[in-house]
């Protein structure tokens, strides 16, 4: 969230997508009602199917499931057309007036410049801004002195450091003119074809969202909400970056009551992701190294990046401090180990070479390449894409390690429906079951959407045999460890310089692990500006102490701060709120620095006034010359607005980006409509390149997909019930009672269709399997037209496995969701499709 | 809970004084349910299963998010997910927590016979006392909404008691404890009804809703359980809501009328055949003499029926 | 077709043990469901539940009562529903009713077995008591009527308490008439007999009936 849940209330106006708030953080979505209730907020949600959170909204639509980004894009061309937009802010905080490089083409044909079929990806060096000054006089002409294009450089590409731009924003490569072009293909009449949603109910939301700028009213904000109904698509980050596109257009995010806010699934989901969940991320989101980075050196140039803008203006750049922060985490890594001279043990760290996602972990397990697996805290048979293809891979694993809470379906899945006693006479793989605690078993910390660090302390001990995870994963590491050091080995040296700093080894105290995060001072240091001193050994008081010099620890470069010389700053309790805009700056610990609203520079104007009187965030102090507020500023904080600093300092450019240039992402710069990989149609806007051309497709034999063509005609998608969590509540009483069994919504006339009445029992197949459940005939979701064509819609709830209360007394069908799903996967966070692929349905 | 009686307001079944009345200076209290902010999530559900201990029981899939068809003797606080295709053609999915509305004028009370087994606190609460109830079931009778069930097993009735525990401690019900959204609320009734009000307006000027309004049926004489609707006008819409709701008529006849011109008719007969054996006496036997005996005197111990029939 | 006989002693045999068993099968129970149903009929009178085993035996056992007393009852229609069709003469009783009451016997038309009163009081009793039972089957499993039918509730409530003041109110005045107004009237349903005297003057025709049925026996 670039905001937070409470800040929601403050909202004038909500777009809820890709999420269902209502039913999957029902305690979140407290705020936006806060918001309907006390500001008169109007909520629109735009949904495949009419959800409980669809109850509460003022405006629903039913779209069409992957279908956002025209749906988005449409509000884009509605409100570039209608003058809706923030002008000042968009020249002023976003590269709408940066000029784009001669050569780059948008996809009119599906494809943007620099597509290699070969490697089935894009060459982005033509994705760049122009080098050069102030075009602003010079739009006239046609075209200003060109670049010679292709000229094949011995570096990869980089980004100019003086941008050119036209503040007139007429200039035909001007960022907001390619927008401008891009999505004036995207009519209502378009939207409709591809999403389903009438022309009229389009234009009605449309104008609702975009009313908040009604007359160039900067007073208002707008908020948009998503969660995995966005991420779980083969174009997911493409939809996010659309909705972030929308925002900066409208002036909302920054702002009190705005921004694009992703609501996250698990309580802690922020907290994996922010200590580096994904394969190609540090800490931090420092990135991981690659084979090219020979030395830390290497690495520090290559991920470092330089500041790139027109040139009067001003950019904080603060990912120029890569250094500090990599450093830092390479001292907090390897301790003594980590010396200037031996290059701070950057060679310890694993080089990545290739993608090791999730879903490539499974597909090499499945081809045989990897031989064991520990799954913690995860069920990977259900969670991932193509159950079976997931139980097949792991019957060729050597050994697999699962620790849970309760015997899950992972664990189990030599026994999973439909395995014989000889198939399972031919399963070697060696299964140890690790009894682990629960989560009001251990204490520690969680960070939940808002970025806030809450420390929360164990409510009871394990039962039994359980034991925590840190306790599981200390002993194998020492016990690893000892081997090394006995036996050698080809590469000890990290594992045996590892800092392992705990008061009990074989029990690190996770307090002591948060100390180690937040990091500390490993000499004396005093600030060169404040004359502030800390000493060694003291605790970090945040990231602005760190150092690349070696004097300064640091786990996690954005949680510093979280637990200072003056204690836990996560355990924090205070509930004051003066501003009365819920920002209690002194409720648990939000990153970075304690910021509740990021980029909260952009809710003042260019002259550093709220852009709100009654929603003040921050402001310039032109007696103090600083940037105070009742938030941290997320800002540099002595620059004056005079110097023209843009407010999104952690992009080079210093605003926001309408256009990513060069590889931010692998499937464009501008998000453009795909099909899903399995659609009842072909892409209305250019059918030769229906889906994404960069997405991959895996090519074992169980990766199969469907087309309209071979029966698979219905669109279905999965979600989750209010009811359950995830795979584990199967294993609870109470939530059984709830909802006791798996279920199929379908339409009314689909049901009418395949003559089955609610509760009677139908079937659902796809290319990759078969789910039979009663059927849910509703009226919450209602056939589509989709391009001239009747399309029907389905939802299944992926909760039941062949695991849990019900399952054992053999009283559903044992048959979890994920059968149905197809292993294809985002190309920039390769996430998988979970939300739109195509199923016949059947009477059972 | 009823050992705290200068806390009652009404007893059922119960004759002479009712230590409670006038006693006390109590709060009506009142819970209001903003339906219109209700995502049905069922945290009330369980959070009113997990306060009372109530026991599970098992449930089956019935075309419905609702977890079963009514409240049970064990389950006293129940969603109903209604889907509702207004006129527009739009959708609306109706959701409202069901639970005992505790009446002003509470039909199971009044249908009550037992001395005791339902009682009206001072604060408007209605709780039964199973240690009092004979298990009859006149309450289920008696109540307007559907609300008492009766256990086969306890061979009582149960409903929900309003938290009426944590109420006394000065605690709110278990499911507005629970409520994330805060469609829910407790307080006093006037403090509810302006709140409920101020919503009610609020949806009529500005969520387009124009009959939404406030539930506090006069019928029973208000309920402290009061509901704001999107379109009060139409209550049933919301699982069964009745519109008017009152205690049953018959309840009604049989409590006050039918009870009085029964006692009427009941004393004044006895009254009667009193008055008749004091004017007129008993009819004497006749004398036997008129009838010649026939034969010796028979034992009359040990008669046997001769059994002739004709 | 009758039970009855003029004995050897010279009495007459009015009721057969049978019938005297079934009588007073269905008068306990009804004195039970009476005291029982008053119990939940009025507070006032909740002690009565309380001294007869306590309120919930009370509850429990009034609706298994009721069955015996119906079964009694479906017994006496067995027995008896042939003698109490009404004839021209009942329509005379009604018509001299008030001498009746005012013991003017000899000016009441003479009765065979059963004079008119009683053979209201027998009818009166069978329909109040199928009323009853139906009504009863509701209240005893309330329950078990979903909300959709409760009407059948509320007419159970209506009709249970309105039929059994019926017949409270010929139990009145049977147990009047039989025990205080109607000399050798009890002792008939105790010991079966009753006097020559009794039996000409009160059920002349069924006297003379059995001293027909007697000649003819010799």
């Amino acid at each position: 969230m670039t905001n937070g849940w409470i800040d929601i209330k403050n909202t004038d106006m909500m777009l809820i997508m890709g999420g269902n708030p209502a039913e999957n953080h029902p305690c979140g979505f407290k705020w936006p009602l806060e918001a309907k209730r006390n500001r008169n907020a109007k909520m629109i949600v735009v949904d495949p199917r009419y959800t409980r959170t669809a109850s509460t909204a003022d405006l629903f639509l039913q779209i069409r499931a992957g279908a956002d980004i025209a749906f988005l894009g449409g509000l884009i061309n509605y409100a570039i057309d209608n003058n809706r937009i923030a002008k000042d802010y968009l020249l002023n905080y976003t590269n709408a007036a940066f000029v784009v490089k001669e050569g780059f083409k948008l996809p009119e044909d599906g494809l943007f410049s620099g597509f290699d079929p070969s490697t089935v990806a894009y060459d982005t060096a033509t994705w760049n801004y122009e080098e050069g000054g102030d075009l602003s006089r010079k739009s006239a002409d046609a075209d200003p002195p060109a670049q010679k294009p292709g000229a094949p450089a011995a570096a990869p590409p980089a980004l100019p450091a003086n941008a050119a731009y036209d503040l007139a924003l007429q200039h035909p490569r001007c960022v907001f003119q390619l927008l401008k072009k891009q999505y004036s293909r995207y009519t209502p009449e378009m939207v409709e074809r591809i999403t389903g949603i009438p022309r009229d109910l389009f234009l009605k939301a449309a104008d609702l969202f975009t009313s908040v700028r009604k007359n160039g009213d900067m007073t208002k904000a707008a908020t948009i909400i998503y969660a995995v109904g966005w991420t779980q698509h083969t174009f997911g980050t493409q939809i996010i970056r659309t909705a972030a596109m929308l925002q900066l257009l409208l002036g909302n995010v920054g702002r009190a009551g705005g921004g694009v806010n992703a609501l996250r699934g698990h309580s802690n989901i922020q907290g994996a992701t922010d200590m580096a969940g994904i394969f190609d991320n540090l800490p931090g989101y420092l990135k991981v190294p690659n084979p090219t980075d020979s030395d830390l050196t290497t690495y520090l140039k290559r991920t470092t990046p330089t500041a790139s803008k027109p040139g009067p203006w001003q950019s904080f750049n603060y990912w120029s401090n890569t250094p500090k922060f990599m450093v830092s985490f390479l001292m907090a890594m390897y301790g003594d180990a980590a010396r200037k001279q031996s290059d701070f043990a950057f060679h310890y760290l694993p080089k990545v070479d290739r993608n090791y996602s999730w879903t490539e972990i499974w597909d090499n397990m499945y081809r045989g390449s990897v031989k064991g697996m520990f799954a913690f805290g995860m069920n990977g048979v259900m969670i991932g894409p193509d159950q079976q293809k997931n139980i097949d891979a792991l019957k060729k694993a050597d050994w697999l390690v699962v620790g849970e809470i309760y015997p899950d379906e992972t664990s189990e899945f030599w026994r999973a429906p439909g395995t014989t006693a000889d198939d399972m006479k031919k399963i070697n793989t060696t299964v140890y079951r690790l009894p682990c605690a629960g989560f009001a078993e251990k204490d520690g910390s969680m960070t939940n959407s808002a970025r806030w660090l809450q420390w929360k302390n164990a409510a009871l001990p394990p039962p039994g045999e359980a034991r925590l995870d840190q306790d599981i994963l200390a002993q194998i590491l020492l016990r690893v460890r000892d081997l090394y050091r006995k036996e050698g080995g080809k590469f000890p040296d990290p594992i045996l310089n590892l800092t392992w700093p705990y008061t009990d080894p074989e029990h690190p105290a996770l307090a002591d692990v948060a100390r180690e995060i937040n990091g500390r001072a490993l000499a004396d240091l005093t600030d060169p500006a404040t004359k502030q001193s800390l000493n060694a050994g003291q605790q970090l008081p945040g990231f602005a102490w760190l150092r690349d010099d070696g004097t300064t620890s640091c786990g996690n470069w954005i949680y510093s701060g979280s637990w200072t010389e003056a204690g836990p700053q996560l355990a924090r309790r205070g509930t004051e709120d003066p501003s009365g805009l819920g920002i209690f700056p002194n409720w648990a610990w939000s990153w970075p620095a304690n910021r509740r609203v990021l980029y909260n520079r952009a809710s003042c104007d260019s002259v550093g006034r709220p852009w709100d009187p009654e929603r003040r965030q921050v402001w310039w102090n032109e007696d103090a010359q600083r940037w105070v507020g009742n938030d941290i500023p997320d800002f540099k904080p002595d620059s004056h607005p005079k110097d023209h600093m843009g407010p999104f300092i952690m992009n080079p450019e210093g605003v926001g980006r309408i256009f990513v240039p060069l590889a931010g992402l692998a499937d464009g710069p501008f998000p453009e409509h795909y099909e899903p990989v399995e659609s009842p149609v072909q892409n209305p806007l250019h059918p030769n390149q229906s889906s994404s051309p960069v997405v991959k497709k895996f090519t074992t034999a169980a990766d199969k997909f469907g087309s309209p063509e071979q029966g698979f005609d219905v669109v279905c998608t999965t979600y989750r019930l209010t009811e359950h969590y995830h795979y584990w509540t199967k294993n609870n009483p109470v939530n059984v009672q709830l909802i006791p069994e798996p279920f199929i919504e379908i339409p009314v006339e689909l049901a009418d269709q395949i003559g089955v009445r609610g509760g009677e029992k139908i079937k659902v197949t796809s290319a990759r399997g078969t789910y039979a459940a009663k059927a849910f005939v509703t009226r919450r979701i209602k056939p589509m037209t989709i391009d001239g064509k009747k399309v029907y819609q389905i939802g299944l709830p992926i909760h039941q496995g062949f695991r849990g209360i019900q399952e054992d007394a053999e009283r559903n069908a044992r048959t979890p969701a994920n059968v149905l799903t197809p292993t294809v996967y985002d190309a920039n966070a390769y996430t998988p499709e979970f939300k739109g692929f195509l199923v016949k349905v059947e009477k059972a | 809970m009823s050992q705290a009686t200068l806390e009652i307001r009404a007893i059922s079944g119960h004759s002479g004084s009712v230590p409670g009345a006038g006693v006390r200076r109590e709060f009506d209290v009142c819970k209001l349910i903003d339906t219109t902010t209700c995502i049905g999530c069922k945290a009330c559900e369980v959070a009113c299963l997990e306060w009372n201990g109530l026991s599970f029981s098992e449930t089956v899939f019935n075309n419905s998010y609702q977890t079963m068809p009514e409240t049970q003797w064990n389950y006293w606080n129940l969603i109903k997910f209604n889907e509702h295709e207004r006129e527009d053609g739009t959708l609306q999915l109706l959701m409202r927590k069901d639970q005992c509305m505790h009446c002003e004028e509470p039909g199971c009370l009044i249908a009550c016979p037992a001395d005791g087994a339902i009682v009206q606190y001072v604060n408007g609460i209605v709780d039964f006392q199973q240690d009092h109830c004979i298990g009859c079931g006149y309450c289920v009778t008696g109540c307007p909404f559907n609300i008492p069930k009766f256990s086969p097993t306890a061979r009582k009735v149960f409903k929900c008691t309003l938290c009426v525990d944590r109420v006394t401690q000065g605690l709110e019900p278990a499911c507005i404890k629970a409520c994330p959204t805060g469609c829910l609320h407790f307080g006093t009734k006037p403090d509810m009804k302006a709140l409920a009000e101020t919503r009610a307006k609020q949806l009529r000027e500005y969520s387009g809703f124009e009959n939404a309004g406030v539930y506090d049926p006069p019928g029973v004489k208000g309920t402290h359980v009061i509901y704001v609707l999107h379109d009060a006008s139409n209550p049933e819409l919301y699982g069964g809501l009745p519109k008017d709701p009152h205690v049953p008529w018959a309840v009604s006849f049989w409590k006050k009328p039918l009870k009085w011109i029964g006692n009427i008719a009941m004393i004044g007969g006895l009254l009667g055949v009193f008055a008749h054996y004091l004017r007129f006496g008993p009819k004497i036997e006749p004398a036997d003499e008129e009838t010649p005996r026939q034969g010796g005197a028979a034992p009359r111990t040990g008669t046997r029926d001769p059994g002739g029939r004709p | 077709m009758s039970a009855t006989a003029i004995l050897a002693n010279g009495r007459v045999l009015r009721y057969s043990f049978h019938e005297r068993l079934v009588h007073w099968l269905a008068g306990f129970s009804y004195v039970y469901l009476l005291l029982t149903g008053l119990a939940f009929w009025s507070p006032w009178l909740f002690w009565i539940a309380v001294v007869l085993g306590g309120p919930t035996a009370s509850r429990e056992l009034h609706p298994w009562v009721g069955l015996i007393f119906v079964f009694a009852t479906l017994l006496m229609y067995r027995m008896w529903s042939r003698q109490m069709h009404e004839t021209e003469s009942d329509k005379e009783f009604w018509r001299a009713l008030g001498h009746y009451v005012r013991n003017e016997d000899e000016l009441v038309p003479s009765a065979d077995r059963f004079n008119a009163g009683q053979k209201l009081l027998f009818w009166g009793f069978l329909w109040c008591g199928i009323l009853l039972l139906l009504s009863g089957l509701i209240l005893w499993f309330p329950h078990l009527i979903p909300w959709s039918l409760r009407y059948l509730r509320y007419i159970a409530v209506i009709v249970h308490p309105a039929a059994a003041l019926l017949t409270i109110g010929l139990f009145i005045i049977h147990v009047y008439m039989g025990t205080a107004m109607e000399r050798g009237a009890f002792g008939s349903v105790i010991r079966g007999d009753v006097s020559t005297g009794w039996a000409k003057r009160y059920h002349r025709v069924w006297y003379e009936h059995l001293l027909r049925d007697a000649a003819a026996r010799k």
